[in-house]
């Protein structure tokens, strides 16, 4: 099939966030699923896939121009970013440049332009695949995510959000409205690596994405998050604790090994080997580490 | 100009890079592919139904009793009047009948109007196949683990002997005298070098995926669609059907690219949709979507090659044996071909005194592999590569130093005995490659390390047979009609396919110029069986220059008579013409190729002139190896390439950075990855071709050792031959670089790593 072959379905509108909570409850009371079209850069390629078999279509809320899933603001301590923003937004937003360098980076090797105009941060939060590079940067800044469903808004952690292969703590009525992170002073330093089969176009073999704050020598602030290692979003939490606990000058090389192989578990795949993956978690880390001071 | 304009004389226009004539329509969305045709009267959409096992005896098709198959056609072996794909031997069926030999293999055919409920029709056919073991590997199938194929699983076999070799002939056989003596040959030597090279599957990729619209009328079968060459198609619906030639009418579409692909693969997609047709009595559609294409239709074939070789201490080569084994898949399907253009340019662009090559091609049960732009050669030329690469290494020089001291130069005798006369370029190409990317002083500095990542460069030096092999256009008879039409003008009717390449434009220039007039008064008939001459296929570098040759004299022919009016009764070319025209109607020159005279082929001994002449290149890649990923970014591309004589240099140039990024693709990030005999990327988004952003800067340099036959004062082929270099430089720069000598495709981090982990271990 070509998406050209797409069976007809019903794409609407909704005026607001509470109206769109509503349409949604009320599907989800009878089983039925609602497609939030934002980008449609995950949902599409989910089309072409599977053969339309399906008699009843679905019902597709286009939610690229709902206001209150839009805007990028910083309040005080903490940058908010509406859910439907793009990559090229991101790219494009004068605060994130500021407070948020590392997500710039990241957006920049989303996909290509293409992608990069239409794919949301919301879209790859929902699809919460542990290829997904908008993931592990939020990861990184140890966001959090704002929901929103006819039960009400809630707060979830980037910590909890994933339980498993794109499985997630959202429940499948709850809207993601936008995420928040407490920025790191301007000027501190962050990493952001992906590798990938070519330059553009190219899903993850691995991505490291990192963001600290250095005092005398030793992080104070220390967040990372890696692709395409593990079933999940690998958060590292014994590298974090390994480099949080000690002076930077001070980790070795072996250490730092040592606790990337404790905080990954890749596999084979059609994209690359688990062995690969393992050297390059292990490469990526060092030279992330390298950057902030640690003589390996 | 105004055509009809009193006597002006138009510039040449070979040599000259005048704008494509199908770029504007192929830009602005006006060009008709296959899937854009308008819709014909009552057009059904075409399915096929495929093999989800390697290997087994097909014991019957189950049709779902639940769903309504009232409006669904359905085709199986038993509906075909002669169930063969007719190619070069007749093993392959167009449906599966008894047995399927590969995953994918077509077993049964469905039409239908609704496209969403053929989709579904496909799943509710049940294939009961009981399984047989599968054999996926070529040294298996060689060593007869199953037959699968024939008696010994063998499609083909071929020997070149050469100087002490040269005992006698010996088909087939694998340890005879010539064996022995070239192994002598070789132990008397006093440097000898062994090594064994892998080239991997590759996917042609070309934009447009295959399809064809198929109908049935009183004239008998239609099929128009995306074909490189439709009296493949045409002959093989003659073998099929049963049907008198001239009820066969196969026309091209525009094409979006085929490099091979659609050489011989379109026969077996139009086959299936005018099945669908006949059955039906409706038109019916057939497009493959990317994935049905990257998994049913045929791949670059693998190849392994063990070569030994022995030279004197001084780096003159003396004596060359060398043993591969391509694998077929399936069925033969071109696969003889393929085989003889590898073995045929296996000693590389070298001097050998003693030479014995001895190639294999065997089946497995996976999909038929086919043509390919470079069509073998890729994958022995990488194997004479890296194979001298590790010579040089031996002697301790620079591979570029042993490769110019061998290089073949005029008077020189190739591994078939061809005395090569004129028209060789290899030393010019390697020195002008070598100067324009300072290869020398790069290799002498040693790999740059800067940071994270260290700087390596690499070449290849290669040539590439142009046309068919041997006496292959002797028996093709490759023909073109050129019209003398009114006003002064000439109408080419040719079944040489423009798929991309630029043959449209090509052609016009090179019949302007042999006609003395204007480009823009040279016509272009759409290539159809129905209403174009047989001009052979549009393969083997032959378009421009065998083909167009053909155009060149066709045109002169008819600007003679021209002119003759012109001096006789005065007037322009057009009212010349025009008045030609009046008294003898129409007039148009039919002419056939006349292969050169000096051409002499033995085809069972293998011995002789192998192609009237070669193209010779030397490609030059710097590489950037990232330390921690060992990502390889092609930083810099230098290609110096002797093309003969280049009708339109911005076109021959994009032939060959594209031809070159497309090696490049194949050296560092294609791959197909198998399971069982089922293709596990069969997407874009997991094969993985060069994007722009992939591509290095390419300095091509044009160089130009006319041919004495070809068109427009010396054209030679060039369509293949770039493909040929990029993978061995590429290696080479990566083996400068970071020290790991790849002797097996492709170059992807992966596989530098644990090539790199291996030889450390080793070497601890
Ligand atoms: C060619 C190509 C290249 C790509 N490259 C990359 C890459 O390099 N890195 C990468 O990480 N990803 C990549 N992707 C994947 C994709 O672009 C990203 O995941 C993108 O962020 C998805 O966003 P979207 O707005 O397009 O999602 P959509 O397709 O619109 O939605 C995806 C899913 O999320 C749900 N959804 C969307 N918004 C919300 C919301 N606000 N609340 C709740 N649910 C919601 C939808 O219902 C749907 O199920 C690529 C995709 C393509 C096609």
């Amino acid at each position: 099939m070509s998406l050209a072959d797409l069976h007809f379905f019903k794409m609407t509108r909704e005026p607001s966030l509470d109206a769109l909570c509503a349409v949604v409850a009320e599907r989800h009371a009878q089983g039925l699923a609602t497609i939030l079209y934002a980008g449609g850069t995950d949902w599409m390629v989910e089309q072409e896939m599977r053969a339309p078999l399906h008699d009843e279509p679905p019902l597709v809320v286009d939610i690229g121009r709902m206001g209150e899933l839009r805007g990028i603001s910083l309040a005080g301590d903490s940058l908010r970013i509406g859910a439907g923003t793009t990559y090229l937004e991101l790219e494009r937003s004068a605060v994130v440049q500021a407070r948020a360098p590392m997500l710039v980076r990241m957006a920049k090797d989303v996909g290509a332009v293409q992608i990069q105009a239409r794919g949301t941060l919301g879209g790859n939060l929902a699809t919460a695949s542990p290829a997904a590079d908008g993931v592990a940067a939020l990861a990184a800044y140890d966001a959090t995510i704002v929901v929103k469903s006819a039960r009400g808004e809630r707060r979830i952690a980037m910590a909890d959000l994933q339980t498993g292969y794109k499985k997630s703590t959202r429940a499948a009525d709850e809207i993601i409205v936008a995420v928040e992170l407490a920025p790191p002073p301007e000027g501190s330093p962050w990493y952001w690596r992906k590798v990938g089969a070519r330059r553009a176009q190219a899903i993850s073999k691995v991505a490291l994405a990192g963001v600290a704050v250095v005092e005398n020598g030793t992080a104070t602030r220390f967040g990372v998050g890696m692709v395409s290692v593990a079933p999940v979003t690998a958060r590292m939490a014994t590298t974090r604790a390994l480099v949080l606990g000690k002076a930077l000058a001070e980790i070795t090389a072996e250490e730092i090994d040592h606790a990337v192989d404790q905080d990954v578990t890749p596999i084979d795949d059609v994209r690359s080997t688990g062995e690969y993956r393992s050297h390059v978690a292990r490469a990526l880390t060092r030279d992330l580490l390298r950057q902030l001071g640690a003589r390996v | 100009m105004v055509h009809g304009s009193p006597v002006e004389i138009p510039r040449p226009s070979v040599g000259v890079s005048v704008p494509r004539v199908d770029g504007a329509a192929k830009v602005t969305g006006e060009a008709l592919y296959v899937d854009d045709l308008p819709k014909r009267d009552g057009e059904l959409h075409g399915a096929t139904v495929r093999s989800p096992v390697a290997r087994g005896v097909l014991r019957g098709v189950r049709l779902d009793p639940a769903f309504n198959w009232s409006d669904v056609t359905i085709v199986q072996a038993a509906d075909i009047a002669v169930n063969t794909v007719a190619l070069i031997v007749d093993d392959q069926p167009i449906l599966a009948a008894t047995h399927v030999n590969h995953v994918y293999e077509p077993v049964v055919l469905l039409a239908c109007a609704d496209k969403a409920k053929l989709a579904r029709a496909v799943r509710a056919v049940t294939l009961d196949i009981e399984p047989l073991p599968p054999v996926f590997d070529m040294e298996q199938s060689l060593a007869k683990v199953e037959i699968i194929a024939g008696e010994d699983n063998v499609q083909k076999r071929y020997l070149i002997t050469k100087g002490r070799a040269d005992v006698k002939v010996e088909p087939g056989a694998v340890n005879g005298e010539s064996a022995t003596a070239i192994d002598a040959a070789i132990a008397a030597c006093d440097v000898v070098v062994t090594g064994r090279y892998f080239a991997h599957h590759q996917e042609q990729m070309y934009i447009e995926p295959q399809g064809v619209v198929a109908w049935w009328d009183t004239d008998g079968a239609h099929a128009t669609g995306s074909i490189q060459c439709p009296f493949y198609v045409h002959k093989a619906f003659t073998k099929a059907f049963l049907l008198d030639a001239d009820r066969i009418h196969i026309t091209q579409a525009v094409t979006g690219g085929g490099f091979g692909g659609k050489e011989e693969y379109p026969s077996i997609i139009a086959l299936h949709a005018a099945l669908l047709a006949q059955k039906s009595g409706a038109p019916v559609r057939m497009i493959y979507d990317r994935k049905e294409d990257i998994e049913a239709t045929t791949k670059r074939h693998p190849c392994i090659c063990e070569i030994t070789s022995g030279c004197d201490r001084d780096g003159t080569l003396r004596a060359l044996s060398i043993r591969m084994i391509m694998d077929g898949g399936a069925y033969v399907t071109l696969t003889p071909v393929v085989l003889s253009r590898g073995t045929l340019h296996a000693a590389g662009a070298y001097r050998w005194d003693d030479v014995r090559i001895e190639s294999i091609a065997v089946a497995t049960n996976t999909p038929p592999n086919g043509a390919f732009r470079g069509f073998g050669a890729p994958q022995t030329i990488w194997a004479i590569e890296r194979h001298l690469d590790a010579v040089a290494k031996k002697l301790g020089r620079d591979p570029i130093d042993l490769k110019e001291q061998n290089v073949l130069r005029e008077g020189d005798v190739t591994s078939t005995g061809q005395v090569l006369r004129s028209s060789v370029a290899g030393a010019e190409c390697l020195e002008k490659a070598v100067l324009a990317s300072d290869y020398r002083a790069k290799r002498a500095r040693g790999p740059v390390v800067s940071g994270r990542t260290a700087r390596g460069i690499g070449a290849a030096v290669f040539m590439h047979g142009a046309g068919f092999t041997g006496s292959g256009e002797r028996y093709l008879k490759g023909k073109v009609a050129v019209d003398l039409l009114a006003g002064g003008r000439l109408g080419i009717r040719t079944a040489s396919t423009d798929i991309g390449q630029g043959t449209e434009t090509v052609f016009r220039q090179i019949a302007a110029d042999a006609a003395g007039i204007a480009v823009d008064a040279v016509d272009f008939a759409v290539p159809s069986t129905t209403t174009c001459p047989d001009s052979g296929p549009t393969v083997a570098s032959r378009t421009v220059m065998v083909v167009g040759s053909i155009v060149e004299n066709a045109a002169k022919q008819l600007s003679a008579r021209v002119r003759a009016e012109v001096e006789a009764h005065g007037g322009t070319f057009g009212e010349a013409t025009d008045r030609l025209i009046a008294r003898e109607g129409p007039i148009t020159s039919l002419l056939q190729y006349a292969p050169p005279s000096f051409i002499t082929w033995d085809d069972t001994t293998y011995k002789g002139d192998a192609y009237p002449c070669y193209g010779w290149a030397c490609d030059v890649a710097e590489v950037e190896v990232d330390l921690d990923t060992f990502e390889v970014t092609v930083v810099d591309f230098w290609s110096a390439t002797d093309v003969g004589k280049a009708i339109n240099p911005v076109m021959c140039k994009g032939q060959i950075e594209g031809g070159s990024l497309q090696a490049i693709g194949w050296a560092v990030s294609e791959e197909i990855t198998w399971r069982d005999g089922h293709i596990t990327n069969p997407r874009m988004t997991n094969y993985i071709i060069p994007t722009s952003l992939d591509a290095p800067r390419f300095q091509t340099i044009l160089v130009e050792a006319p041919f004495a036959m070809g068109p427009g004062g010396g054209a030679k082929g060039i369509g293949e031959l770039p493909m040929d270099g990029g993978a061995p430089a590429i290696a080479a720069a990566v083996e400068h670089a970071v020290g790991v000598a790849m002797g097996s495709l492709p170059l992807t981090p992966e596989r530098i790593l644990a090539a790199k982990q291996a030889s450390e271990r080793t070497s601890a």
